[in-house]
């Protein structure tokens, strides 16, 4: 036929796919080795690897400062970028095939701007980290509670482009309701947290943050690993759907809410981090085919390799710390670009 | 023994609209082809999406050997019954081969995965089709005619009973619309009862077994379809004026279907009475009392036709005017003669019908007035 495109082959043969997925562990597991010894404390693989066996034989012991740094601030961190990355992967993978969108990303329900929204409020008020977290987590619900209800036409049935149109007009009002509080709040004290908070950051990521966000970002991963073949049917038209023997309605919705909680979770805890849910969804495209069976796993790893290395970077390529929503768009846009013109074109 | 498929008096409109489809009914059996006609806005698509459920019929309801599916699973209802969408231009651009093997999920809940045997099914169907070779291809790349194939391709991995397709041949060139059709031939004989819409009233007469025929008022025409598709038939569904008759090769004769001018349009439409599902329109011809001669040459091949042609002649006795048969031992043939003065559309239709029957060759000859 001649019409055969440039694929990895993952799935042909039992062996195939056995190194696939040990590729899918291993990867994020040497980025986080990698990225533990990197830091203003910079240590080496050695000494990274004994500090780890003592925080897990012995517990941190008083003045071994590598192992409290390692164990209280970059093993967190770490974690989060692991979640935060795998969680907007595959988000925005689910989504671009709800929407049978290619440029569907995770807030197309508005839940970012909702949790956005939330998250500004609480800094207005000097609420604490964990409380920050709960108010951004709540307002994202409650954004896209409000776009479902605004997309769902007579009866159940819900059209998915006003489902959209509903996304973006929570999203816009949202943005508005932001744009008000940063216009209240005090210039010198809170504008800069709240302008900061909105650019993205994981450096509030503590063990407790990360156990907050934990069971949202996982919960909903494992439904959408859960349905992963599904996803391939989702993007046909309902009639299509319907003969595949599921519900559409239930199929979408599930669909939507694990989407969602990822979402919420991830922007409650560190912010907008954009670019993450378009991109490596398309690049594990672009390299593995349009099978969910495959992208789904596939995304999760990247997506976290992406976000370790990112976020590795963010804080320590600078004395101060650059947002991790700028270095994904600084490293995002050209790479995309770079991709989209040597593969040619959006499809799913 | 219940019919593989039945409507039984569906109707359908919807909330402050118009009545779309009044008491549809129809049966169909197993390893039957079905063509359901209609001009455009009678309500084909929807009459397809009320028989499997994807609308709900406002009352009536359709049956899958005999059981009602208002009341199955969609698990269950899909695993016997596949659904072919139209091929339009494919966004997605997943492989052949993950493209069919969607096909198997109405066998799966939705946490379900497809396993070995289900891969090995896929590929056995795309070889039986005949599209091994694009398996591996991206379905965006596909032409129209290739699309449509691999689309029947994810239908029949299912294992169905039932096949239900929308318009599986429009858009397509010659070639493909031909092996669309002779491919749901060939899945009809393997026992997969067909339902197919279509624009085309010759792929219907061609290929079809059954047909119905919907128009714009609601009403519905069922039955074999050299009895629904006739002159007078078309141009009531239609508004349009055709030919039909019979194309010959010294081997074969084809069937044809030919729109030869639109007619204005009567505002004064609902026409006489509507009874449907009506298995003998010849007799209730009226109005048109101009009748023309002709003569009806048939050479039989197959004796059992040659009493089912005897029978339709009884059938059109009032017509017949003369007529001689003789057998010809030496070829293992019969010779039939028929002259009748009938209206032309019940000449017509007696013609359809015996051009129809397997072994027979025929020819009406007319006379000028």
């Amino acid at each position: 036929m001649g019409r055969r495109k440039f694929r990895l082959d993952v799935t042909s043969t039992r062996t195939r796919r056995i190194l696939f997925y040990l590729t899918l562990i291993l990867l994020p597991l040497l980025a986080g080795v990698i990225c533990l010894c990197i830091g203003r404390y910079t240590t080496t693989a050695g000494e990274t690897l004994a500090a780890l066996g003592r925080i897990l034989t012995q517990g941190v012991e008083q003045g071994d400062n590598l192992a409290k740094i390692i164990r209280d601030m970059r093993l967190p961190r770490i974690v989060l970028a692991v979640l935060v990355g795998a969680g907007l992967s595959v988000a925005g993978l689910a989504f671009q095939s709800l929407f049978a969108n290619p440029m569907a990303s995770p807030d197309t329900l508005g839940v970012a701007a909702g949790a956005s929204f939330g998250a500004v409020l609480a800094l207005l008020f000097d609420a604490g980290t964990l409380a920050t977290q709960f108010v951004a987590l709540l307002m994202g619900f409650v954004a896209v509670g409000l776009t479902l209800s605004i997309g769902k036409g007579k009866g159940s049935e819900r059209s998915l482009t006003s489902m959209i149109l509903g996304g973006m007009v929570i999203s816009s009002l949202f943005s508005a309701l932001i744009s008000l509080v940063k216009l209240v709040a005090d210039t010198d004290s809170k504008l800069p947290a709240i302008t900061y908070w909105l650019m993205g950051s994981l450096d509030s990521a503590t063990w407790y943050t990360v156990a907050f966000a934990l069971p949202f970002i996982a919960g909903g991963i494992l439904v959408l690993y859960a349905i992963r073949w599904r996803l391939n049917i989702l993007p046909m038209s309902e009639d299509e759907i319907q003969a595949s023997g599921s519900d559409v309605n239930t199929l979408r919705i599930i669909t939507a809410l694990a989407s969602t909680m990822i979402t919420a979770a991830c922007v409650s805890t560190c912010g907008q981090v954009g670019w993450v849910g378009l991109l490596i969804p398309h690049i594990c495209r672009m390299a593995l085919g349009s099978d969910n069976m495959v992208l789904v796993p596939a995304s999760v790893s990247v997506g976290a390799v992406f976000m370790i290395l990112v976020d590795t970077a963010a804080r320590s390529l600078s004395p101060s710390e650059i947002p991790v929503s700028v270095l994904t768009a600084i490293i995002g846009a050209p790479v995309f670009i770079g991709l989209l013109r040597k593969t040619g074109g959006w499809s799913l | 023994m219940s019919a593989a498929f039945e409507v039984r008096n569906g109707c359908f409109g919807y909330p402050h609209g118009r009545q779309v489809l009044k008491n549809v009914s129809f049966a169909v059996q197993k390893g039957e082809m079905l063509a359901i006609l209609g001009p455009n806005g009678a309500g084909k698509t929807t009459m397809l999406r009320c028989m499997m459920g994807f609308l709900k019929w406002t009352s009536g309801q359709s049956l899958l050997d005999g059981e009602d599916i208002a009341g199955m699973s969609h698990r269950k209802l899909f695993s016997r019954v596949a659904y072919v969408p139209q091929a339009k231009n494919a966004t997605l651009a997943s492989s052949v081969k993950d493209m069919v093997l969607l096909g198997r999920s109405s066998q799966y809940n939705i946490f379900g995965k497809p396993n070995a045997k289900d891969r090995q099914m896929v590929t056995d169907t795309l070889a039986r089709l005949g599209l091994s070779a694009m398996a591996e291809c991206s379905c965006a790349e596909l032409s129209g005619g290739e699309l449509q194939m691999v689309l029947i391709a994810r239908a029949i991995v299912a294992e169905p009973q039932i096949i239900i397709l929308d318009e599986p041949e429009s858009n397509l060139d010659f070639k493909n619309q031909l092996i669309v059709l002779k491919t749901l031939r060939s899945l009809a004989e393997q026992g997969i009862t067909c339902i197919f819409n279509t624009h085309y009233p010759v792929h219907a007469l061609r290929h079809a077994d059954k047909a119905l025929l919907l128009d714009k008022s609601g009403n519905v025409r069922f039955g074999s379809t050299s009895e629904v598709i006739t002159e007078e038939n078309m141009r009531n569904a239609f508004g349009v004026e055709t030919v039909i008759g019979q194309i010959e090769t010294p081997h074969n004769e084809y069937a044809d279907v030919l729109a030869v001018n639109t007619l204005p349009d009567d505002p004064a439409l609902p026409e006489e009475s509507s009874e449907e599902s009506e298995m003998e329109p010849m007799t209730q011809i009226t109005g048109d009392e101009n009748t023309r001669l002709a003569t009806l040459s048939i050479i039989v091949e197959d004796r059992e036709n040659a009493e089912k042609i005897n029978a339709m002649l009884h059938e059109y006795g009032q017509y017949v005017i003369g007529r001689m048969g003789m057998p010809y031992p030496k070829k293992e043939v019969s010779i039939i003669c028929v002259v009748i003065d009938a209206p032309e559309t019940v000449i017509s239709t007696l013609s359809g019908k015996l051009g129809q029957l397997r072994g027979v060759s025929m020819k009406t000859t007319y006379s000028k007035k």
